[in-house]
């Protein structure tokens, strides 16, 4: 068949390469490694490692390049603006982060090592798309894209039954909780036509839906970010799979992953269903209650580091969530406020939640373990891994001068600015009965008698994980308004 | 017409999903669900997504279903009711009446006298125009993700040396 | 006899029916006519004559469920190829790169599950 010349009914979308080129070359990384797996022989498979990390690195820069710009391709499906710049550099270091916990940890498991790299880079490329993502199909397809490697990586130590324990909760929760989402969305797609999160929105105004089906369809798509998010009632996976997990695994999941779940909650809230803020609004604060309330409360019984950051993670989930539960539908400042809020305490506890683990990592991989009273005597022991922890952990409890101080303090001041007193109260009471786990292991650290006297060795790349969470932890503690400002220059986007 | 023909799927349908998960031999359970999936196919077609219909014959039918069965058949013993039935079927019942008699409520009131417009079938060519011009995003996503579900499958799946 | 769209389903739909019609008939037919012996050992798997212990089911190996896989993602990949096929000429050159990625990037797995040596049989 052919056609006449401008008689043509589909035609190509324009391409923007530079706006395009942090996936192209994560692209690239990803068949790299992967080949490299499999052509290379057995000695040089050590090349991994490096080429991801380098790629990444490339990968850092092509995106910091675009700062500043508002970029829209692939006809509308691919938007590069500061609030996607923003996200998709917190998941290329977040990435960075846990390539360098994983490098020593991999070479005492019998993990296999190139499967882990690229299925890591795979989920990693699934949240650079969320993050540019402003269509429901292209958010859906980019979730999956991160939650399948995940599941997978979790389930890596084939001989540990607890790995494969993890693997199948986390694979059982994500498959159901995706399907409703999807349920969901094809009634959002019933209702107004459109999977542009603009479309329905604007859809959404001139055709106000039925309240029941809003809340049915807001209800489900929440579930599927839920589970993402690890909110109440979506977080029982949660303990299970991050004990059972590789660590660096269970860092990447509670951070990278977490977060991407973040950022496409708050694109389509924000983007698509803010005319709908009454509907969703009570959901929100209650389930960021019940979320921070039940992580916090579990969390005092632990005993297991791991299960106690992720315990302590559905808590932070909770204070992350609750700025939502003040947007409303002509209140334009006051949602900027919100939204910067959440931004600000995903950006802080990015760094806070990934230094916390890699301290875990570097002592229970050195001798140590994962048991709070494997810490005993930890100060006297290694005072640096000591002050460390301590550090992200007190952060994360939000004791000033650090970053969790700062960014609940955000949180704060959006509660009070919209009025929801009693919301601020519970948080408050929350950080209280946070304290008693968060000090807990410092606790142990300082005042137990320590079991061993040897000191740990902390190879380079941990360390200077490490160093760089603490260092960003202790600087945004001093100076919030960087991160603050950061946010708000998403939130114009 | 359509009504009718709906019906007749919709209950084979019905029945097929309730034998799916109370049979006690796991195979007929794959069968059943592959006659879930074909109610499905053809529910499709009825609603003149021809081409998804099809679709949904090729994937669900000739791959998914066969996919499935090895993976029963890597089992060792899974004929007949065992102990990893975690004996809660009343409460999963309860939930999963409520969450139909909701959901269907709320799309009967919100869809209720809206017809389907017989005269315009979704042609395969509309379909591709759409899926490698509007939605050339989730295309390509698509592909590294089937690339991560094989990799991962077979990582998990293969024997280690 | 309807006309169109569902006029060809109609059509098919008769043809299935005289196919179910058909063997049903003859499957009836000759249990009308056929002798019956109802005995155990009838009915009892036939292995080799001696008698069968235990079920009937055996543990398959792992290889027939990677092979399975490949193919449900090969699959995927071919159902993508006839929609395309229908606008290629019309959308042109990009269509073409959109589909040579894809199918590349696929490729790769093709590539993965031979050097991980799975496409061996033994």
């Amino acid at each position: 068949m052919t056609l006449v010349q401008g008689a043509r009914e589909f035609v190509a979308p324009g391409v923007d390469l530079v706006a395009l080129a942090p996936e192209l070359i994560l692209v690239a990384v990803i068949s790299g490694v992967l080949l490299i797996d499999l052509m290379l022989p057995q000695d040089k498979k050590g090349l991994m490692m490096p080429v991801s990390a380098l790629g990444l690195l490339a990968a850092l820069g092509a995106t910091l390049f675009l700062v500043g710009d508002v970029r829209i391709t692939l006809s509308g499906m691919f938007v590069v603006d500061s609030f996607a710049v923003l996200f998709k550099v917190i998941f290329l270091l977040a990435a960075l982060l846990t390539l360098a916990l994983s490098h020593d940890y991999l070479k005492d498991d019998e993990i296999h090592h190139g499967e882990y790299y690229f299925l890591l880079l795979c989920s990693l490329l699934g949240m650079m798309t969320i993050a540019s993502s402003r269509d429901l199909v292209a958010i859906f397809v980019s979730l999956e894209l991160i939650s399948l490697p995940s599941f997978v990586l979790v389930g890596l130590r084939k001989r540990d039954l607890k790995s494969n324990e993890a693997a199948l909760k986390f694979f059982l929760f994500g498959v159901l909780s995706t399907a409703i989402m999807l349920f969901g969305m094809s009634l959002v797609y019933g209702v107004t036509g459109q999977t542009s999160l603009v479309g329905i929105a604007s859809s959404l105004t001139q055709f106000p839906p039925l309240r029941e089906v809003a809340i049915l369809s807001i209800l489900f798509i929440l579930v599927g970010f839920g589970f993402k998010i690890s909110a109440f009632p979506f977080q029982w996976w949660v303990p299970d799979t991050y004990e059972g997990a590789p660590v660096p695994i269970a860092a990447f999941l509670s951070v990278a992953s977490k977060t991407a779940g973040f950022v496409g909650l708050l694109q389509i809230l924000f983007i698509g269903f803010l005319g709908l803020a009454d509907i969703w609004r009570p959901f929100l604060a209650a389930v960021a209650v019940l979320t921070m309330t039940f992580g916090n409360l579990v969390a005092i019984q632990q005993k297991h580091i791991i299960r106690l950051l992720a315990y302590s993670s559905i808590g932070q989930a909770g204070y992350i969530l609750i700025p939502l539960a003040v947007v409303g539908v002509g209140t334009p400042e006051l949602n900027a406020i919100a939204f910067q809020a959440s931004i600000v305490y995903l950006l802080i506890y990015a760094f806070m939640e990934t230094g916390a683990f890699a301290c875990a990592i570097a002592y229970g991989r050195r001798g140590g373990g994962y048991f709070v009273s494997d810490y005993a005597g930890l100060s006297a022991r290694s005072p640096g891994l000591a002050i460390a922890m301590t550090m992200f952990l007190f952060s994360l409890a939000g004791i000033p001068p650090l970053a969790g101080w700062a960014a609940k303090f955000f949180v704060f001041r959006a509660l009070i600015d919209g009025g929801a007193y009693w919301l601020a109260a519970i948080m408050a009471i929350n950080t209280v009965i946070a304290l008693f786990y968060y000090a807990a292991v410092p606790r142990q650290m300082v005042f137990a008698a320590p079991t061993e006297t040897r000191r740990i060795e902390i190879p380079w790349m941990l360390s200077s994980a490490i160093a760089l969470s603490a260092i960003v932890v202790v600087l945004i503690g001093i100076l919030p308004d960087i991160f603050g400002a950061l946010a708000r220059a998403a939130a114009g986007g | 017409m359509h009504q009718y023909v709906f019906v007749v799927i919709g209950v084979l349908m019905a029945i097929a999903a309730v034998r799916l998960v109370t049979t006690k031999n796991v195979v007929h359970g794959a069968l059943y669900l592959l006659m879930v999936l074909a109610g499905a196919a053809a529910i499709f077609i009825l609603l003149l997504a021809e081409f998804v219909g099809w679709v949904q014959v090729l994937l669900y039918i000739g791959a998914v279903v066969v996919l499935l069965l090895f993976g029963l058949m890597l089992t060792r013993a899974p004929i007949g009711r065992t102990a990893l039935d975690n004996q809660s079927r009343a409460l999963a019942a309860l939930v999963a009446g409520a969450i139909f008699a909701m959901t269907s409520m709320v799309l009967v009131r919100a869809f209720d006298g809206q017809m389907i417009d017989f005269s315009q079938t979704l042609t395969v060519r509309t379909l591709g125009g759409v899926l490698f011009t509007k939605y050339v995003l989730p295309f390509e996503v698509v592909s590294v993700l089937l690339l991560a579900a094989l990799v991962g499958a077979v990582v998990l799946a293969k024997r280690d040396e | 006899m309807p006309e169109g769209y569902f006029g060809d389903y109609f059509t098919f739909g008769m043809f299935a029916g005289l196919v179910v019609v058909l063997v049903g008939g003859t499957l009836l037919l000759a249990r009308l006519v056929r002798p019956r012996v109802d005995k155990d050992e009838k009915l009892s798997t036939y292995e080799c004559g001696v008698d069968p212990i235990g079920g009937g089911w055996t543990q398959s190996t792992v290889r027939y469920y990677i092979f399975a896989l490949l193919f449900v993602i090969f699959d995927v990949e071919a159902v993508f190829l006839f929609p395309w096929a229908t606008v290629f000429e019309e959308i042109g050159i990009f269509a073409f790169i959109e589909m040579m990625i894809f199918i590349a990037i696929l490729g790769l797995g093709l590539v993965y599950a031979w050097r991980k040596k799975v496409l061996e049989w033994i």
